[in-house]
């Protein structure tokens, strides 16, 4: 859920500021005669814009405009409607109210709901009456059942219906309809959530790697990924290293291929398998880490699954499977209602199934075209599709059967008219018509910064993008990659690391090779909340401004404050790096790892050689190869550059070369969950660091019993695990099990011990920049998080179409000024 | 008849060649390893299940078996991965981005060939005088200047100077307007200048070469004027190399230009082919591989047998 935050903030942007059905006045939408457009530019145009099946960012575009959402954020407003800056609500769209109905369904057979509780696992969505398609057709609550029934349909396998299982949202037997009726082969945890005797025969030990689970199908245990195993890894190797790192019996070799039944009816086996869970378990059902199983999904009748029609047919009731808090104590909205739930999918009933397309010779799949064109697209937000040329351009006009416009409150928004925008590849176009008053905004290209950025129309919006330095993990590969006379395995040493991280001038790097975005440090930015609903920006607390001070060398006494200490940080510094460095040289030759005359060889991968990508790479050669000037390396640290196009990550990630740009976007509202990006092999850059072999010791505040500090010595990824309440883990320190200040503390230690091992460097805070013409203006110049600067809804417009097009024909638009 | 014989057995070998080329790039695009997406917090059980469903880990020859059958149907394929067109039917996005580039190449071409080639002649006419200079040096320079230069300047000083075109493509599918005509003129121009100056050059050469050949001497020795010697002996002899590479470059173009389409923002199929690699979509690469390789194929023959209508000495299949 977390992943579509870009479209809800989309959608919410669109619609948001609207009030409850109460407030909703005599108020009737007048056209006035004034025709203003919106004409924009994309350099990739959407295909798909159809909810079930969307992948990426650029379907949102058309998608963001002809949905709706529940609920929505809106700006503060103060006693004399000016703008808080920074403050949000949360408010009533598409539904008029959200009830707490858990109590109702706690304890029934039928759904998960655990008996006893009484909050956050089922909700009463209560629709507006006046919800309609572009065409008039009235929406109600059914056809959101209808909707999810084909997004969970187990024929289509939709790209987002893991939306309603795999997240935050856990939508009771959402997966088990998604599967139904497959059969195949599966770690045996998938599957099966506690372990039976009576499953003994069908489990099958193995903790082979891919290869050697052809006779599985593929499938790999849990245990494999919990352990962070590489691909290289088979069985054998998984059995030598439990064997010699934590003392399991030898004999776990034996077990691969046993079922779980052969092995305890063989005392040599059952002694292996022994040593072996005595050493792991810690919970129940942990023998399922071990296994994999041959699984035929059970029908499921849509009936059971979690979404139905409430008493009227305006009310939706959700049961969830996983906790959910939506409301806040006196029963309004909580930030998450239009953050993890801002709406459920729609699809046009007549249009999705007219709109099917049956499975092609040698597939089984089912697709469909619904959303993809005009005549297949159904709109119930404030614009519906007009025009769409593949490639070229998509028109968008008002829907005028949208409930939204005969809202009292809505009556000085929505200015918009019709939304064209031309889908142009090369920047230089786009630059020209925006000159020429074709297009209305544009991104400021680092060619033009200097002369643009004081502009009165520039506008630089910050990002929760974090740019790093990834620097190669693995010592095997690149030991594999050196030749005669060339050494690459210095990168292994912790100070070599330290020094590139301490010979980039960050400030430096994101003037030359970026249009706005500013140093970086930490693997969080000021976009990072830890505290949504209070605010709590996790970069502003004193212990992540501490981490930062400790990771880069910079001491507190010697400054007034934490604060100024902290503004002191720039992450630069010559003399350090040229000792680490030497420090790093001498271990290595010590070690024997490098000669007196080797050359060392950095090569810097990338997705594509452009302009851009070689500017960044030439400042950061320049900048090591500066920085050992007077240290034994000078003059002998080389660099070359490498095009690995799309493979890039996966390339970098195998060991293929040593240095790459590369960073991480999402969950901003969440870094606890985002340290997954940093702490899981699926994910992480460096892929041989072991986190979970790693230790930290920590003491967590506040969350024994009786508000007793726990001190704990776990691996980095159980600490992950109990940060994020993960099933299994040994203590649960979600979001709402323990306080803020807890999770905050926890965060900022992990954020520090990956930092301290400069696998992952950071330099880039992310901001992008553009200008915007003279024909309108946002309502806001300060950017909300929330609201970014008010959407489509909220534009202003100084000049109608026909105005403007006169301004343009008889002034020359200048933006320097 | 050993004319159509000739023909016979040429489009026969044509047909082999097509089938082994067609299978060898079905075979080797299947070895690269399968593009899934699994993006954090996305399931990939349900990635791979879809994937599966696709038939992608079917073993190549009943893949190829499948694919045949579909092609047979009519049917081939939709775009899986390509970001622009997921899920679209690959043959209608062909089809639908097909007329812009063809529109754009044909149009170059009508300026182009006859520019250059009379410019051509008339620089070997005028050999080591002022006008073959001046016509040599302006072709240097646009045989030079990379495209995308070109390109750049015709836009700058045609659309955003001068505002004498607009600067992109207009959207729609009314090819035949006038409004439609002028937003494709600046592409046009852009890409006749390399051609024209390609033209003039190989023609200029070919021609002079031709000029200076014994028979020549002989035709004005017979008494033919210098303008019936060269338009009747000379200029049918130099269109014998230069013609194969009008038609061998209308082919090559109908691969659209990737630079062109890119800055004037045409919806062709420029690039559609790299992507098709890029994206490793695999409906994509085999419709365009074999649209491309049967064109290539077809273009091949036509441009043998062309050879004997320029010049009738020349006769294929005859032994």
């Amino acid at each position: 859920m977390k992943k579509t935050l870009k479209y809800v903030l989309a959608t919410a942007t669109l619609v948001a500021g609207l009030g409850s059905l109460a407030s909703c006045g005599g108020y009737k939408w007048k056209d006035d005669g004034k025709q203003y457009t919106y004409n924009t530019y994309t350099s990739v145009s959407p295909s798909n814009w159809n909810e079930l099946t969307y992948q990426d960012n650029n379907d949102t575009q058309i998608m963001g405009y002809i949905g709706s959402a529940f609920f929505g954020y809106d700006f503060k407003f103060d006693a004399n409607g000016m703008i808080v800056p920074g403050e949000f609500e949360v408010t009533y769209e598409a539904a008029t109210a959200l009830e707490d109905v858990t109590a109702t369904y706690a304890g029934n057979e039928k759904y998960a709901v655990p008996s006893g509780e009484a909050k956050h696992y089922a909700y009463k969505i209560t629709l507006r009456n006046d919800l309609k398609w572009d065409d008039g057709t009235p929406i109600k609550a059914a056809d959101f059942v209808y909707t999810m029934k084909e997004q969970l349909n187990p024929l289509f396998k939709n790209y987002r219906a893991d939306s309603f299982y795999n997240g935050s949202t856990v939508i009771h037997k959402a997966k088990d309809y998604v599967f139904q009726g497959d059969k195949g082969w599966y770690g045996a945890d998938t599957p099966y959530v506690e372990y039976k005797e009576s499953l003994d025969s069908q489990l099958v030990f193995n903790v082979g790697n891919t290869a050697e689970s052809e006779n599985y199908g593929g499938a790999l245990c849990s245990f494999r990924g919990s352990m962070g195993f590489p691909e290289s890894y088979g069985y054998e190797l998984v059995a030598q290293y439990l064997n010699v790192y934590y003392g399991v019996s030898a004999d776990v070799v034996k077990l691969q291929g046993k079922t779980f039944a052969e092995i305890k009816a063989d005392a040599t086996l059952k002694a292996a398998w022994d040593s072996l869970i005595g050493w792991w378990q810690t919970d129940p059902n942990e023998e399922l880490d071990f296994f994999c199983t041959e699984y035929t999904w059970p029908e499921v009748n849509f009936e059971e699954v979690g979404l139905f029609v409430g008493d009227k047919d305006n009310e939706l009731v959700v049961v969830l499977d996983s906790p959910l808090d939506l409301l806040k104590e006196d029963g309004s909205l909580g930030y998450k209602a239009a953050y993890n739930f801002s709406s459920l999918p729609l699809v046009k009933q007549d249009l999705y199934e007219a709109n099917k397309v049956a499975p092609v010779e040698g597939s089984t799949l089912w697709t469909s075209t619904y959303n993809q064109s005009v005549e297949s697209t159904a709109s119930w937000g404030p614009y519906k599709l007009a025009s769409f040329q593949s490639g070229k351009q998509y028109v968008l006009e008002r829907n005028t059967n949208w409930y939204g416009y005969n809202l009292e409150e809505n009556k000085d928004k929505y200015q918009t008219d019709t939304i064209v925008c031309d889908t142009i590849k090369e920047w230089n176009t786009a630059w020209q018509a925006f000159q020429n008053g074709e297009i209305d905004s544009i991104g400021i290209d680092v060619s033009i910064a200097q002369d643009y950025k004081n502009s009165s129309q520039a506008i630089f919006t910050p990002d929760d993008f974090v740019g790093s330095l990834q620097l190669q993990s693995d010592a095997e590969a690149l030991k594999k990659r050196e030749e005669a006379g060339v050494d690459k395995e210095i990168l292994t040493y912790v100070d070599f690391r330290k020094a590139i991280s301490l010979s980039i001038n960050r400030a430096e790097y994101n003037q030359t090779c970026s249009t706005a975005s500013k140093a970086g440090f930490g693997l969080f930015n000021s976009m990072h909340y830890y505290d949504v609903a209070n605010g709590g920006v996790y970069r502003n607390e004193d212990v992540a401004k501490q981490v930062l001070c400790d990771v880069y060398g910079v001491d507190v006494n010697d400054y007034a404050s934490l604060d100024e200490a902290h503004a002191a940080i720039t992450g630069y510094d010559l003399e350090l790096a040229r000792e680490c460095y030497t420090n790093a040289y001498n271990a290595a030759l010590a070690d024997g790892v490098i000669s007196a005359t080797d050359k060392v060889v950095l090569t810097f991968g990338t997705g594509a050689i452009t302009e851009s990508t070689t500017r960044a790479y030439n400042f950061l050669s320049n900048a090591i190869k500066e920085a050992v000037k007077g240290t034994p390396l000078e003059g002998r640290v080389e660099t070359e550059f490498e095009d690995h196009q799309s493979a890039w990550a996966t390339d970098f990630r195998a060991g293929a070369y040593d240095v790459c740009t590369g960073g991480w976007t999402g969950a901003a509202w969440d870094p606890g969950y985002f340290l997954l990006a940093y702490l899981s092999p699926d994910y992480m850059y460096s892929t041989a660091w072991r986190t979970d072999v790693e230790t930290l010791t920590y003491t967590v505040k506040g969350v024994g019993e009786n508000g007793a500090d726990v001190e704990e010595t776990m691996t980095l990824l159980e600490w992950y695990d109990c940060l994020n309440g993960a099933p299994g883990a040994k203590y649960n320190w979600a979001e709402g099990a323990v306080s803020h200040e807890a999770r905050l503390g926890i965060i900022a230690a992990l954020e520090k011990v990956i930092l301290s091992v400069y696998y992952t460097v950071p330099i880039q805070n992310s901001f992008s920049a553009s200008l915007i013409s003279y024909k309108w203006d946002y309502v806001t110049r300060d950017y909300n998080t929330f609201m970014g600067y008010g959407g489509i809804e909220y534009l202003r417009y100084a000049y109608t179409d026909a105005e403007w097009a006169d301004y343009c024909a008889n002034n020359t638009l200048d933006y320097k000024a | 008849m050993y004319m159509i014989k000739y023909i016979l057995k040429r489009l026969g070998l044509m047909i082999m060649t097509f089938l082994i080329i067609f299978v060898v790039c079905f075979v080797l695009i299947k070895m690269l390893p399968i593009v899934i997406d699994v993006s954090i917090g996305k399931d990939a059980d349900i990635a791979y299940a879809t994937i599966k469903a696709r038939g992608y880990y079917d073993p190549i020859p009943v893949q190829l078996v499948n694919y045949i059958k579909r092609i047979f149907q009519g049917d081939f394929g939709v775009s899986v991965n390509h970001p622009e067109y997921r899920n679209s039917p690959v043959w209608d996005v062909f089809v639908e981005k097909l007329p812009p580039t063809v529109l754009i190449n044909v149009y170059s071409t009508i300026f182009s060939v006859p520019l250059g080639i009379a410019l051509g002649i008339f620089a070997a006419l005028k050999k080591n005088k002022w006008q073959d200079h001046v016509i040599s040096t302006g072709v240097m320079i646009f045989i030079s200047v990379p495209g995308l230069v070109t390109a750049f300047l015709v836009q700058y000083v045609f659309c955003f100077l001068l505002g004498l075109f607009p600067l992109y493509m207009k959207a729609g599918f009314d090819y035949f307007t006038w409004p439609m005509f002028k937003s494709m003129m600046p592409a046009v121009i852009a890409m006749s200048f390399g051609s024209i100056a390609g033209y003039a050059r190989f023609t200029r050469a070919e021609l002079t070469e031709v000029l200076t050949s014994d028979f020549m001497l002989l035709a004005r020795t017979k008494g033919l004027t210098r303008r019936q010697a060269t338009v009747h002996h000379a200029l049918r002899n130099a269109m014998v190399p230069i013609f194969p590479s009008i038609v061998g470059e209308f082919v090559s173009v109908l691969s659209g230009s990737l630079i062109i389409e890119k800055i004037f923002s045409i919806p062709g199929v420029g690039g559609l082919y790299l992507d098709s690699i890029t994206y490793q979509d695999y409906d994509f690469f085999m419709l365009l591989s074999s649209f491309y390789i049967l064109i290539g194929l077809f273009a091949a023959i036509f441009i043998d047998l062309s050879y004997g209508i320029i010049d009738p000495r020349i006769r294929m299949g005859v032994k």
